[in-house]
């Protein structure tokens, strides 16, 4: 398996689209999450200058985990397997050695191991521009604990790996590309958007949108920080509850992860191959 | 199903619907015996393609019976030993053709030393580091027919390989198939270009409609020689060599008549009307031509001959 898995890591490596995903989202991530509202009005934010400085760090990251930060993972994810579609290499890989289970499963460890320093980078570029503004304004610089860091970084990792691993089931179901990506923002932004939001008034939806994505995600991150009044304010990835916990919100979450892979599996175990 | 004798491919009844009206490949009996170059023939659409992707588990039978080296079609065990290139070769177009290789190579668990030596072998050392997307469709051919070699497979299974070849290219892809199949490899070539296939098989295969129509030696599917004969007069000539007793069919074609009998008669029958008074002007062996037969055996029903 370790082959198969240095095979997929080659070909993530010198795609291009990687590096410019992953650059993007670093870029981005900072400007949205530092630059922008500090700029904008760091005061009057709802989590106040404070979540700019150094100890806020994983929440006021992890806070654009679950739906900006998902966009991007669902396009490594569709890109990792709607791409193969498209130029016709899945079949070059099928009829080498080890079987479409393995091929499927090599591909998935090595997008699994890309995300690590998507997660990295971002908290990098986040401690350096926290540390920037902590010394603008004079405030002192308190790291958070290592432990909160690592489960940070941990449960970044885990909210885009649900996000990659429907982008690969989104990818083997339209074997393609476009359209996966098309149907993958339109379920971030309309079913989980539009329904979230009426889930605090409908109780009727409140079950539907505890298995969502967006909710379990945001549950976790503000369990490790991050303020749900800034979530609240997010943009097209807003979120003001239900939120559900810690607990619910990783088992959900796994088991997403597990019902999306399985899926691809199938598909791509039963389907013939052009 | 396991794998008759030396039989290397092996279906029966071989079946695949698209839907309730689509039959690409109709109840179809191949074998393909060890150490053959094995000609695969048929017009486009005919279900080779179709055949192939099923033998290599890509596309899944409706019905029938298929093992390839005695495993089922598609398994780890049996695709170790098969190398295979279908329709278009298919590679990442931004790695170069070395690193498609070693991807392809990390994959089918083997060397990745292997490599530089397939890519040598077709010649593409050269611009091994190139991006694949910038290779022409001839070195993209190579390099598929490179990738199928990384294994050192028992069989081999090229689907047109010679597909946007100059001729010159042409010539060294035959040359380098009759080469590999040499020994106890197994090639199996798809094609319809019919002198790729009259120089290098031992046998072929006709697919029409996705059924099997013929299947025999080169030899086999062209038929016993004939003789062309012109000689004065036609009709009296026509009527004497009838009357010998191993002449099957005497027409007349173009001022010509065309005997079907073995050639090795030739010098009885010159003899014949020579001494009738007939003036033979010329007489000589004919057979026919394997694109001849192809076209016989695939033109559709109701087709005039």
């Amino acid at each position: 398996m370790t082959r198969e898995v240095s095979a997929e890591l080659l070909v993530l490596r010198k795609r291009a689209a990687t590096w410019i995903l992953l650059g993007i989202w670093t870029l981005l991530g900072v400007f949205f999450a530092y630059v922008v509202p500090y700029a904008l009005d760091a005061e009057d934010s709802p989590g106040g200058v404070e979540q700019f400085f150094p100890e806020s760090l994983p929440g006021t990251l992890l806070a654009g985990f679950p739906f900006f930060g998902g966009v991007f993972a669902l396009m490594l994810g569709v890109f990792a397997l709607g791409s193969e579609y498209g130029w016709g290499t899945l079949k070059t890989l099928f009829i080498q050695r080890p079987g479409r289970t393995r091929v499927l499963a090599a591909k998935l460890a090595a997008l699994a191991i890309v995300l690590v320093p998507f997660v990295l980078a971002l908290f990098v570029a986040g401690a350096v521009t926290s540390l920037v503004i902590a010394q603008i304004e004079g405030a002192p610089v308190n790291w958070p604990s290592a432990w909160l860091l690592v489960r940070s970084i941990a449960a970044g990792w885990l909210i885009l790996a649900v996000w990659a691993a429907l982008g690969v089931l989104l990818g083997v179901l339209t074997r393609g590309t476009s359209l996966a990506i098309g149907v993958g923002i339109l379920y971030a932004l309309v079913i989980e958007g539009l329904l979230s939001a009426f889930a605090d008034s409908v109780t009727v939806l409140e079950p539907l949108t505890n298995v969502f994505l967006r909710a379990n995600g945001y549950s976790i991150a503000t369990a490790l920080g991050a303020s749900s009044r800034n979530i609240e304010a997010n943009g097209p990835g807003s979120f003001s509850g239900p939120f559900v916990d810690s607990p619910q919100a990783l088992a959900v979450l796994a088991a997403l992860i597990a019902a999306f892979i399985a899926l691809s599996a199938l598909l791509l175990r039963r389907r013939d191959v052009a | 199903m396991n794998g008759l004798g030396d039989l290397v491919i092996e279906t029966r009844a071989l079946t695949k619907r698209y839907g309730d009206s689509i039959v690409a490949v109709d109840h179809l009996d191949l074998g393909v015996r060890r150490g053959e170059v094995y000609g695969f023939l048929g017009p486009n659409g005919a279900g080779k393609t179709t055949t192939l992707r099923m033998l290599l588990g890509l596309v899944r039978p409706t019905s029938g019976r298929v093992a390839v080296l005695g495993a089922p079609p598609g398994s780890p065990q049996g695709l170790a030993r098969v190398g295979a290139m279908v329709e278009a070769p298919a590679f990442y177009p931004y790695l170069s053709g070395r690193d498609n290789l070693r991807v392809l190579a990390r994959y089918a668990g083997v060397g990745e030393d292997r490599v530089e030596a397939v890519l040598a072998q077709v010649s593409l050392s050269d611009r091994a580091a190139d991006r694949s997307a910038t290779y022409s469709l001839g070195m993209k051919q190579r390099l598929g027919v490179a990738a199928a070699l990384l294994k050192d497979p028992e069989l081999l299974i090229l689907d047109e390989p010679t597909n946007g070849l100059d001729p010159a290219g042409m010539a060294d892809m035959r040359e380098l198939i009759r080469s590999l199949g040499e020994g106890r490899r197994t090639v199996v070539l798809s094609s319809h270009l019919m002198g790729e296939v009259e120089q290098v098989t031992d046998r072929v295969g006709v697919i029409r409609d996705g059924a099997l129509v013929a299947e025999g030696t080169v030899e086999e599917l062209r038929g016993r020689a004939g003789l062309r004969v012109r000689a004065e007069p036609r009709a009296e000539a026509a009527r004497l060599i009838r009357a010998l007793p191993d002449v099957d069919e005497v027409t007349s074609i173009d001022g010509l008549l065309d005997v079907t009998v073995d050639s090795s008669r030739a010098p009885t029958i010159n003899r014949l009307l020579v001494e009738a008074g007939i003036a033979v002007s010329e007489l000589y062996a004919q057979k026919a031509s394997l694109e001849h037969v192809f076209l016989e055996l695939t033109k559709s029903e109701g087709e005039p001959s």
